[in-house]
């Protein structure tokens, strides 16, 4: 197992604490290509964040390539996330001013990896992506769908154990969409563990499972 | 281990970051500019005024003190209210035995004389003073030498002439062991003298015929009688030091009441000097307090400004710490750019200031007094470049806290 989620429990403080994840129960395999669905509210972002190491839960136990994600230091968890996850998020979020090749390195200089290999390395994924062309051209140079490949691109750069993908395509039409879709299939064909949150049922079918959160609880079936 | 701050791409990324808000940059950096060169022009221009008011007084003793006799206010022994006495040689031996304080000194007559030289002829003071009045007031010997003690035990006819009377009976000849009639006693000429001050006492040094005091009192006639007596306390004493037991000398001497301060008069250089001190004291304080405020306007733009790049940046320091900068890497970017803009706008705010004295230096030189000291030392700017580094580098800290302290979660969701 690449993801082991047991008994997770998370609720946000309030007047009203509201107790977003009740009791997950998870386990993905390693290659696996994984859909989250549910409805706005129903937890699947959080469920993200945790899996992600964005967020600590209260209770229970996240274990992530071998390793207890549970009350980590800030720096621990920047580690974690640089090293073993890549983030793909729905409005891309690439830095501005840089341009795409020096987004897809910008994880590598947290490695404290020098300027000419990063560069090197960064420009190797973004061939993958077919994006070599326009590796010095700043994201508002870009089409949606170049920026989410450059995204995807910038996850793959140190080689992550697990892809977390936050609706990749909900900012996209639906021929670009498609071609996303198509990456990540591609990229799990290849090994990678992929895992998607979104709310298209058109992306949870190109999955290989879905699972399906409701009320801060996976469905049965799907555990 | 990787160090951001020594990372080529993090320097340009600050480069960057600051080229992107241009008129900000511009306005933030200007405000420090500005500080810097405030402060450092009120510094140097402080230490030049002080320079070129004490330039009025350079070679002129600082704890110099004179005793002058005046008429007498109260009526004593004889002598009616308001009649004048006069000090003489003797008083002077007496003094120089009684007073507790005193380290050169020297009789002074002054008086006006008629210098013949062949045709030319001339019009100036003729000062009669001791060997020790050099230490008084220091002259600037163009030749020769001063008048000396010898001079005055032997009552030698020998005269240091005034550079400027120098020119006018000798041209650009040297007058040394030529003789001048002065009132028409023929005198050589052992020295050619100037002074830097414009301060005099009896008279400029550069304007008049200096002679031995005992000469002089002969040639002109006055016996004993002197014209006033100069002296300077040693370290440690004030000239006025000495003012009681010069009073019960002359008091004794001259049948002057004990209470009679009018009848002598003195003269303590020492008090105006603390207060051109205490002037300047004030000036360099007030000058540091209001560079101060210029500086820390500076610093509390810098402080703003990083807020406001840190509130802005909010998103992009989310993305970051989503994939992998730690809290530490943030903290460095922030301050790296707020060291940057507070050490390239101070240096060039400490050059300007630099050139502005030295503008200020050029155009205040005097030929003899040399330069009044509109300057900036090195150091003093090391320091101010410093200062601005420290505070601006504490200004940045706060702001650099906060974006260290931004949870990627929140900073992601704040679009």
């Amino acid at each position: 197992m690449i993801i082991t989620l047991r008994n997770i429990n998370k609720t946000y403080p309030g007047a009203v604490p509201l107790h977003v994840l009740k009791d997950i129960n998870l386990d993905i395999e390693r290659g696996e290509l994984v859909s989250i669905m549910g409805a706005s509210g129903s937890g699947k972002s959080t469920l993200l964040n945790i899996l992600g190491i964005l967020d600590n839960y209260d209770s229970g136990e996240y274990i992530l390539d071998g390793k207890l994600i549970k009350d980590l230091g800030e720096n621990r968890a920047a580690e974690l996330r640089n090293r073993l996850i890549g983030f793909v998020f729905q409005s891309f979020n690439l830095i501005s001013y840089k341009n795409a090749l020096e987004n897809v390195a910008l994880p590598l200089f947290y490695q404290g990896i020098g300027r000419r290999r990063r560069n090197a390395l960064a420009m190797e994924q973004l061939e993958r992506m077919g994006l070599a062309d326009r590796a010095h051209h700043l994201p508002g140079e870009l089409s949606g769908g170049q920026k989410q490949r450059v995204a995807i691109a910038r996850a793959l750069v140190t080689n992550p154990a697990i892809i977390l993908a936050d609706e990749p395509t909900g900012a996209l039409d639906s021929h670009t969409s498609k071609e996303v879709m198509e990456v990540f299939r591609q990229l799990n064909a290849d090994g990678m563990t992929v895992v998607i949150v979104t709310h298209d049922p058109g992306v949870g079918e190109s999955t290989n499972r879905i699972i399906r959160i409701v009320d801060g609880q996976i469905t049965p079936q799907n555990a | 281990m990787k160090i951001a701050i020594f990372d080529p791409e993090n320097w340009r990324e600050i480069v960057a970051t600051l080229a992107r808000n241009k008129t900000r940059t511009f306005l933030t950096a200007f405000g420090i500019f500005w500080g810097t060169a405030m402060l450092a022009m009120l510094w140097g221009g402080a230490n030049g005024f002080e320079g070129l008011m004490r330039r009025n007084f350079a070679g002129f003793a600082t704890n110099l003190g004179g005793v002058f006799s005046d008429v007498r206010s109260i009526s004593y022994r004889g002598f009616n209210k308001g009649s004048h006495w006069n000090m003489t040689v003797q008083d002077v031996e007496a003094i120089r035995r009684a007073a507790p304080a005193i380290e050169y000194s020297s009789e002074v007559n002054a008086g006006s004389a008629t210098a013949v030289y062949g045709t030319k002829k001339k019009t100036g003071t003729a000062l009669g003073v001791e060997g020790s009045y050099a230490n008084i007031s220091i002259p600037v010997m163009y030749e020769g030498r001063f008048i000396n003690d010898s001079d005055v035990a032997g009552s030698r006819k020998v005269m240091v002439i005034g550079r400027n009377r120098a020119a006018d009976l000798f041209g650009q000849d040297s007058p040394i062991g030529k003789f001048v009639s002065l009132n028409g006693i023929y005198f050589r000429v052992i020295g050619v003298a100037g002074q830097k001050s414009n301060a005099s006492i009896g008279g400029r040094i550069d304007d008049s015929f200096i002679l031995p005091s005992s000469t002089m009192r002969r040639a002109f006639n006055t016996g004993n009688t002197i014209g006033f007596f100069m002296y300077t306390a040693p370290a440690g004493y004030t000239p006025s030091d000495n003012e009681p037991a010069i009073r019960r000398v002359l008091s004794a001497n001259h049948a002057i009441h004990p209470d009679d301060e009018r009848a002598v008069s003195f003269m303590d250089i020492s008090e105006n000097f603390r207060m051109v001190d205490n002037l300047f004291l004030g000036i360099t304080i007030l000058a540091f307090f209001v560079g101060l405020g210029s500086l820390m306007a500076g610093v509390i733009g810098v402080g703003n400004i990083m807020w406001i790049i840190v509130k802005e940046r909010t998103h992009e320091f989310g993305i970051r710490r989503a994939i992998g900068a730690k809290p530490a890497d943030i903290t460095v970017q922030v301050l790296s750019e707020s060291i940057l803009l507070t050490l390239v706008a101070g240096t060039a705010g400490v050059c300007f200031a630099a050139l502005v004295l030295g503008i200020a230096d050029t155009l205040t030189i005097s030929p003899t007094l040399g330069k009044a000291g509109f300057e900036l030392h090195f150091v003093t700017a090391i320091g101010i470049v410093a200062t601005f580094f420290v505070l601006g580098s504490a200004a940045g800290t706060l702001p650099a806290v906060k974006a260290m302290q931004i949870k990627p979660i929140e900073a992601i969701r704040d679009k």
